[in-house]
């Protein structure tokens, strides 16, 4: 007994990993990383907690996270710099988001992401989004409410909206690099602007107030050529991405009543199937997508207890999305010229002869690419009421 | 040389699952990315059957001689000095092998754990526990054996389920893309690593086995389920990660593992999963021990291969400082040279051995019959 005893106590000594161990009083946890560019010289900044402020008792009412900056020819020599102005060396396990300035972003991305998808303390969990008209140290500069951690807010409301509303896309770096390399399928990353007083931004007094004079906001998406940034979509269209490509959990769509006014559609199912196919030499896409959804808001006169008015939302709502989609297409066709869509993706998985003797100048052959849609909807639910009181009072 | 020790044939079952897993479930899926992209799982099926065969080659090889092990049998066919500087061969590659895994599991535990950890003090623990194994004998190798594949098969089951929603079919298509040629060439490192190296397994089997007969069965089925699980590991690698990423990564298996999240409450538990590979990498690692001690052991004939342990063992942590100067260089060795051996080693002196087997059959029976 004794003897097991003394072996343990022994073994015990084996167990800490002497050499790599690591109190959590030497390390600052970086939530949110910045890159800038500036004049050749990577630029990175790290929105670090302030863990005495982030405890409940010991708060003593101060910002709850600090920005370090550092620069350097590389990312991984700024990054290591950074301890001359952190007493505690930078530890990026829990990287939540990373800001990537418009500027280097129109430059190439791939660059500063290449020490973030080798290095062993890295998870690729974290969203990476790109800081428009704004350096991406502003942006994690700004105080925000009811998260104290600006990282925290900036992944939570990317993460809320992008199952709830569908415009954004929270693309972690795996996904990322995946379509940066692909010939197929070029990458997208939702943009993220500041609006307001960047001075008094950092300060605490922003968030004391109802209205934050200064806030984060999320933007449209942007739309990159191999990994180089060569436009924006606007709002319908950074939907219409969502649409097709099938990123939609949840959404609402406004659609025309068929005389007047509008009706929100609630989707609460949504599933789309990109179809590559060869049509005589061509290329052609066929887009099927499957929706279901509830009427959530009747801003018309509509006697929505008909089978036939239901039917007809139905279409309505098809010849809406599909217009979406059509108008989106067509845009990034003309615009970018980037099949951010993966289309590419979806020949190369149907065909993958064709595709190897097109792939070299797919870019072209994507401008001008048909695609059908086939979209069928259902309404299932009204509701709580069935006609809308906004009868009674037109009467 | 009396080694009394017998298992059973499912203990010898669980050995040979752990033998034909052991380097393979971490580097492999990559290792198959690399030619095959995203039709790497019908490379590794190729590499199950291919292996299947080199395995029923030992079994019938082995069964010549129910009593002896691959280096008795050597000597006995080959004649005494022959046969003696065939086995050397034979007991170095084992040698090495045990260095090379040992430099295996320090280098996933620096790149993926503990960078500032001196690589001696990590190869130093494993070939503790490695040498108290062989020390202890094979009947404690085998039951731990036994209750480790518990474990294992529990911590695969949770990797494998809570990874599977994240499966995407779009990852695996085109299949067939990359051709035949190309899929049998990328398996052929699954086969040499997984099977071809179970040569060493001949010093166990069928000496150290009772039930002779249903050990036969017990390895190839071992060898088979082993194969199914790289398979599986392979698959998950493609569909999840996908081709590209697969192929990029060191240990694909483990980027697997990290991307465990199930509603954002069951993540961050891939250095649990990490056990999986460190099971198998021992029983492995160990199996190469045994066969080397015990090789030498026969070579010299010893009464006893314990004494060699211990030098050995520290001969072997040596070894794995030297053998390989940086990861790189392992990788390009492994995927060359050490193909070369193994398959001199463990396929062609076999095919060599049943040449001279044909010729010396009649003799060898009344040897036999005779004392």
């Amino acid at each position: 007994m004794k003897k097991c005893i003394v072996t343990l106590l022994i073994l015990t000594l084996f167990l800490s990993g002497c050499w790599d161990r690591r109190e959590l009083n030497e390390l600052g946890i970086a939530m949110a990383l910045g890159i800038d560019k500036i004049e050749n010289e990577y630029v990175v900044s790290a929105q670090v907690v302030v863990p005495s402020e982030v405890s409940m008792r010991a708060s003593t009412g101060r910002s709850a996270v600090t920005l370090f900056h550092a620069t350097g020819d590389t990312v991984y020599e700024a990054f290591r710099k950074m301890t001359k102005v952190s007493p505690r060396k930078i530890y990026p396990g829990h990287l939540q988001i990373l800001v990537i300035s418009e500027e280097l972003a129109k430059e190439g991305i791939a660059d500063s992401l290449e020490l973030l998808s080798r290095d062993w303390e890295l998870r690729s969990d974290f969203y990476v989004v790109v800081a428009k008209d704004l350096t991406a140290s502003e942006v994690l500069n700004v105080t925000t409410t009811i998260e104290s951690i600006p990282a925290n807010k900036m992944f939570n409301a990317l993460k809320v909206s992008e199952k709830n509303w569908a415009g954004t896309e929270g693309v972690i770096l795996d996904e990322l690099v995946t379509n940066l390399i692909s010939d197929g399928n070029e990458a997208v990353l939702t943009g993220i602007q500041v609006f307001g007083d960047k001075e008094t931004g950092s300060s605490k007094q922003n968030t004391d107030s109802i209205t934050p004079t200064t806030r984060i906001q999320y933007d449209n998406l942007a739309v990159f050529k191999a990994d180089q940034l060569v436009g924006w979509l606007t709002e319908e269209e950074s939907r219409g991405y969502a649409d097709i490509t099938g990123k939609v959990k949840k959404t609402v769509t406004s659609i025309p009543c068929p005389k007047e006014g509008n009706i929100t559609i609630e989707v609460l199912k949504y599933h789309s199937k990109i179809k590559g196919s060869i049509n005589q030499g061509d290329p052609e896409i066929d887009l099927i997508i499957e929706a279901e959804g509830n009427i959530g808001e009747v801003l018309c006169s509509i006697d929505i207890m008909k089978q036939e008015t239901i039917d007809e939302l139905e279409k309505n709502y098809e010849a809406e999305v599909k217009e979406i989609i059509h108008q989106t297409i067509e845009s990034v066709q003309k615009q970018y010229q980037s099949d951010i869509f993966g289309f590419g993706e979806a020949i190369h998985r149907s065909n993958p002869k064709e595709w190897n003797k097109m792939k070299e100048h797919w870019d072209e052959r994507f401008s001008d690419l048909t695609v059908n849609v086939h979209i069928d909807m259902n309404i299932r639910r009204i509701g709580t009421v069935n006609n809308s009181f906004l009868e009674k009072i037109k009467d | 040389m009396m080694q009394n020790e017998k298992i059973n044939p499912y203990q010898f079952l669980i050995l040979v699952i752990f033998f034909t897993i052991g380097t393979g479930i971490l580097i492999v899926p990559s290792v198959l990315a690399t030619e095959a992209r995203q039709d790497a799982w019908i490379a590794a099926i190729v590499g199950i059957v291919i292996g299947l065969l080199v395995i029923w080659l030992f079994t019938s090889i082995a069964l010549w001689f129910p009593h002896l092990t691959y280096i008795q049998i050597n000597e006995k066919i080959f004649g005494t000095w022959i046969g003696k500087a065939v086995s050397v061969l034979f007991v170095a590659m084992a040698t090495l092998y045990t260095s090379s895994l040992l430099y295996y599991s320090a280098t996933f535990i620096m790149t993926n754990m503990m960078p500032n950890t001196p690589v001696v003090a990590l190869n130093i623990l494993m070939i503790a526990i490695v040498v108290m194994g062989v020390r202890l004998g094979l009947e404690t190798i085998a039951r731990s054996a036994e209750i480790f594949i518990v474990v294992f098969f529990i911590l695969f089951v949770i990797l494998a389920v809570f990874i599977s929603p994240q499966i995407k079919f779009e990852n695996l298509q085109p299949v067939f893309e990359v051709g035949t040629k190309t899929i049998v060439q990328s398996s052929i490192y699954f086969i040499t690593s997984s099977s071809v190296n179970a040569i060493v397994l001949l010093m166990i089997f069928p000496a150290m086995v009772n039930k002779v007969k249903q050990a036969k069965k017990s390895f190839l089925l071992g060898n088979l389920i082993g194969g199914i699980f790289i398979l599986i590991f392979t698959f998950l690698s493609i569909s999840v990660v996908g081709a590209d990423d697969t192929a990029r990564q060191i240990y694909p298996s483990y980027e697997l593992a990290k991307r465990i999240n199930v509603g954002d409450f069951v993540q961050r538990i891939e250095e649990l999963m990490g056990f999986l590979w460190f099971i198998a990498l021992y029983f492995k690692t160990i199996l190469y021990f045994y066969a080397s001690v015990l090789g030498i052991a026969q070579i010299l004939n010893l009464k006893d291969y314990r004494p060699l342990t211990l030098p050995l063992g520290m001969l072997a942590v040596i070894l794995s400082l030297v053998i390989y100067p940086n990861v790189v260089y392992q990788k390009e060795v492994e995927q060359s040279t050490e193909i070369y051996f193994t398959i001199t080693i463990g396929l062609f002196f076999p095919l060599l051995l049943m040449i001279v087997y044909a010729f010396r059959k009649n003799k060898l029976k009344k040897e036999l019959k005779s004392p």
